[in-house]
């Protein structure tokens, strides 16, 4: 399987409209990021082995350094917010805190099958997914993602990679 | 201290060269599954629907939706239909839109 | 399962005269609430016995039951007691190691410990517009915001940290006092967390439930998953194949071994060496690649079923990728223990005293480099553990030093019983036998790698699950490590004190 062109991003055609100028701005803010990229890690209620493999980023074998990468525990010096857990309602308002702690630009990146909306349902205890308490700009899914997984997604949140799940089809038997 | 640099200089680089390359971790990880629509009946659309503890399974009419989202690669729907659900093999499933993870899979006409 | 008796014969407590022996590995007393204290009494000074958990069922009366552990005697002893009314009597008074419970059991059931002592949060948050539904009845009176009474001596100030900590870790609430650099005490709050997995399995199959509770804490799936199906075994009376519980105990083996590492590479982390970091972390990505080449999964999900296994172990796998990630361990282990700025900062850190240890019911590395030698591989075994004949690994310093030396000494022990089970894995069959004699509950049991995990099944006559209760071993650790951080220690030695507990915030927040 292909690993995913790094694809070079297509320059920007003048926007026609507001939907347009909107995109355009998006990719702008995710290239400027492409350099040098600091995220912060937000647990909302996961089972932990998303923690693990996140921790994994900085281990030798992935190096998220050698792309750009770094962590952060600051919330003033973060870029990015790599988000676990089915955001529990009882954590909701720190996760919010810690969204706005955060100055623009800033995206935000759900990682997990609980982040995604999978394993919970919304009930009284979470809201079953991230979606609805903070605007993500990426969804990595995985039960948990492992560091191959993460390290595709943040390449997609800086527009370094091209995405491919528009053209997944997951059939088998031929189609694509 | 020493011993640290020579024992690291004597490993040498085990960094992944991902994404310029492939890792071989890739192909050992469990992933969503990828579906034979003509063997995608209505009740083995059911089933799969029903024995999905993650929910990433609906059917609407002659379509089942998959939402590779929500999908954890726990392999319950495979082994409840091995005919009609294989491994993908995908592990680069990253979206900027929700929607893209969310698949219709036309069922078997009967 | 049979236990093997020893030698001498023993007076037992009083309590077991007229139990239901379930098996000789668990036996169930009913005890008159009016006995309760007495029966607790009896047990504490029983040697050998330790209190692993405490928890309640049902509504009006509610059924509270305490397990004991009688590792001398390679028994489970579960005493059983209606509770009419809303008080029982200080089970905490006797054997503090049921403290929390009883704060959790007040909120879950709203039946409280006689003597009106203030009760910590446990599961509730705070927050008024959040309302939770528990496994029994609410309380009557709102939950105060108290947590246990401790001495603020002097000048020391009170104030809280987290949830959101640092990075990568899971989040994580404390309440610090300190008078400036030395930590006076430190208290947790973990309900941002709970997911109420024990109701979520409520009304479900345990086939259908082992989804999520294999979920509740993923660094412990297989030790969890483990205990929970053979709690659900026992009450259908299935019994796994041979070879089914030895695909579970190479599961087993091979989450001890990623979990030291982990360890090791985040005390590696604590203590600024990234070297060390490094150097784990490398026999970290092997171990867990290893995990996904010999049963599917980094993290080893989907390995356990109900009765029995749901996936054969890939022994050739085993065989090639074991001896290189194990040899990358045990030399990162051997380079850190002639370290000596990184032992200094272990050594002394974050002592958890023998006494302590016992008092509190901690298990696993946490308790053995305590001076404690309990592991439920030797003391309540089953499966191929009575032939593999674990050797447990103690310590007395209690220091960090002592649980990482634990833990080194646990990955080479793993790895032996690895390779003898790759010569001896006796087949593939990863079903179950029936013997009939299911009776509707079960106590089940694993010495996960943070220590022994339990699980308890109630069904109803449909097979569906009226009670789950878990109990992961971070359930009863976490309690030492306010006890360890309060020991002279200052702030930076906090992350140094949580890394060699190793213990996970889902573990506990389940």
């Amino acid at each position: 399987m292909n690993p995913g062109a790094m694809d070079a991003a297509a320059p920007d055609a003048a926007p026609s409209s507001i939907e347009e100028t909107a995109d355009v701005l998006r990719r702008r803010v995710a290239r400027q990021f492409g350099r040098s990229l600091h995220i912060r890690t937000l647990d909302t209620g996961s089972c932990a082995a998303c923690e693990q493999e996140i921790r994994l980023l900085a281990a030798p074998h992935y190096d998220l350094h050698r792309l750009g990468f770094f962590f952060t525990p600051a919330p003033r010096h973060a870029d990015l917010l790599l988000v676990t857990g089915p955001m529990l309602r009882a954590f909701a308002s720190a996760a919010r805190k810690t969204y706005e702690a955060m100055p623009s630009p800033k995206l935000v990146v759900a990682t997990g099958a609980c982040a995604l909306g999978g394993v919970y349902q919304p009930d009284e205890f979470s809201y079953g997914s991230v979606a609805g308490q903070l605007p993500v700009d990426v969804w990595i899914p995985g039960c948990p993602p492992s560091p191959l997984a993460l390290l595709q997604g943040l390449m997609v949140a800086v527009d370094r990679m091209a995405e491919r799940a528009w053209h997944l089809t997951f059939l088998s038997g031929g189609a694509q | 201290m020493p011993q640290w640099f020579v024992r690291g200089l004597r490993r040498g680089l085990v960094t992944t060269r991902y994404p310029a390359r492939p890792d071989p971790l890739a192909a050992l990880l469990p992933g969503p599954p990828s579906f034979r629509p003509d063997a995608l009946t209505r009740q083995v659309a059911d089933d799969l629907v029903q024995i999905c503890p993650s929910r990433a399974f609906v059917r609407a009419g002659d379509e089942l939706i998959f939402d590779a989202g929500a999908c954890t690669a726990c392999g319950r729907c495979r082994e409840r239909a091995p005919e009609a659900v294989t491994l993908s093999g995908e592990f680069e499933l990253a979206a900027t839109d929700r929607a893209a993870l969310v698949k219709r899979i036309p069922l078997r006409d009967e | 399962m049979t236990a093997v008796s020893s030698d001498t014969p023993r007076a037992m407590p009083p309590v077991l005269a007229g139990a239901d022996r379930t098996g000789d590995a668990v036996v169930v007393a009913r005890v008159p609430a009016g006995q309760l204290d007495v029966v607790t009494g009896e047990l504490v000074g029983f040697p050998g016995a330790r209190l692993a958990d405490l928890f309640a069922s049902g509504t009006d009366p509610v059924t509270v039951r305490m397990v004991w552990a009688l590792d001398h005697d390679q028994r489970y002893l579960i005493t059983e007691t209606e509770i009419d009314g809303r008080q029982y009597p200080a089970l905490s008074d006797i054997a503090p190691a049921a403290f929390a419970e009883e704060c959790e059991i007040y909120e879950q059931f709203g039946i409280r410990p006689a003597g009106g002592k203030p009760l910590n949060r446990v599961a509730v948050p705070p927050q008024s517009d959040i309302k939770l539904p528990r496994l029994g009845r609410a309380p009557a009176e709102p939950l105060h915001d108290v947590h246990a009474p401790h001495v603020v001596g002097g000048h020391a100030f009170e104030f809280p940290f987290g949830p959101v900590r640092q990075v990568g870790v899971e989040s994580l609430y404390y309440g610090l006092v300190t008078s400036g650099e030395e930590l006076v005490d430190l208290y947790l709050f973990t309900w941002h967390k709970h997911r109420g997995v024990e109701l979520r399995a409520q009304h479900r199959t345990p086939e259908q439930a082992l989804f999520h509770i294999e979920r509740a804490e993923g660094l412990g799936a297989v030790g969890n998953s483990w205990a929970f199906a053979a709690a659900s075994e026992a009450a259908l009376g299935l019994e796994p194949r041979p070879a089914a519980l030895v695909a579970r105990a190479i599961a087993l083996e091979l989450e001890r071994l990623y979990n030291h590492a982990a360890a090791v590479a985040a005390m590696c982390q604590a203590c600024g060496l990234s070297v060390g970091r490094s150097a784990a972390e490398i026999a970290l990505e092997h171990l867990l690649r290893l995990n996904a080449a010999v049963f599917g999964h980094r993290y080893l999900f989907g390995v356990i079923a109900i009765g029995g296994a749901r996936v054969l172990p890939d022994l050739s796998a085993l065989g090639a990728g074991l001896p290189v990630a194990y040899s990358e361990l045990r030399r990162a282990g051997e380079a850190l223990l002639t370290t000596n700025s990184f032992l200094d900062r272990l050594e002394a850190t974050g002592i958890v005293r023998h006494e302590d240890s016992r008092r509190l019911g901690l298990v696993g590395p946490v308790a053995r480099a305590s001076g404690t030698s309990g592991d439920a591989r030797v003391d309540h075994p089953v499966g191929p553990y009575p032939a593999l004949a674990p050797v447990v690994a103690t310590q007395s310093g209690g220091d960090a030093l002592a649980r990482m030396r634990v833990m080194i000494a646990e990955a080479a022990e793993s790895v032996r019983m690895l390779d003898a089970m790759m010569t001896a894995a006796g087949g593939d069959q990863l079903g179950h036998d029936e013997n009939g004699v299911g009776r509707r509950s079960g106590l089940g049991w694993a010495e996960s790698s943070r220590g022994e995990s339990l699980a308890w099944v109630e069904l109803d006559q449909a097979g569906l699950i009226t009670r789950a209760r878990l109990r992961p071993a971070a359930v009863r650790n976490w309690r030492g490590f306010d006890d360890a951080c309060r020991s002279q220690n200052v702030f930076t030695d906090i992350p140094i004190i949580e890394a060699s507990f190793w213990l996970t915030v889902a573990g506990t927040a389940r």
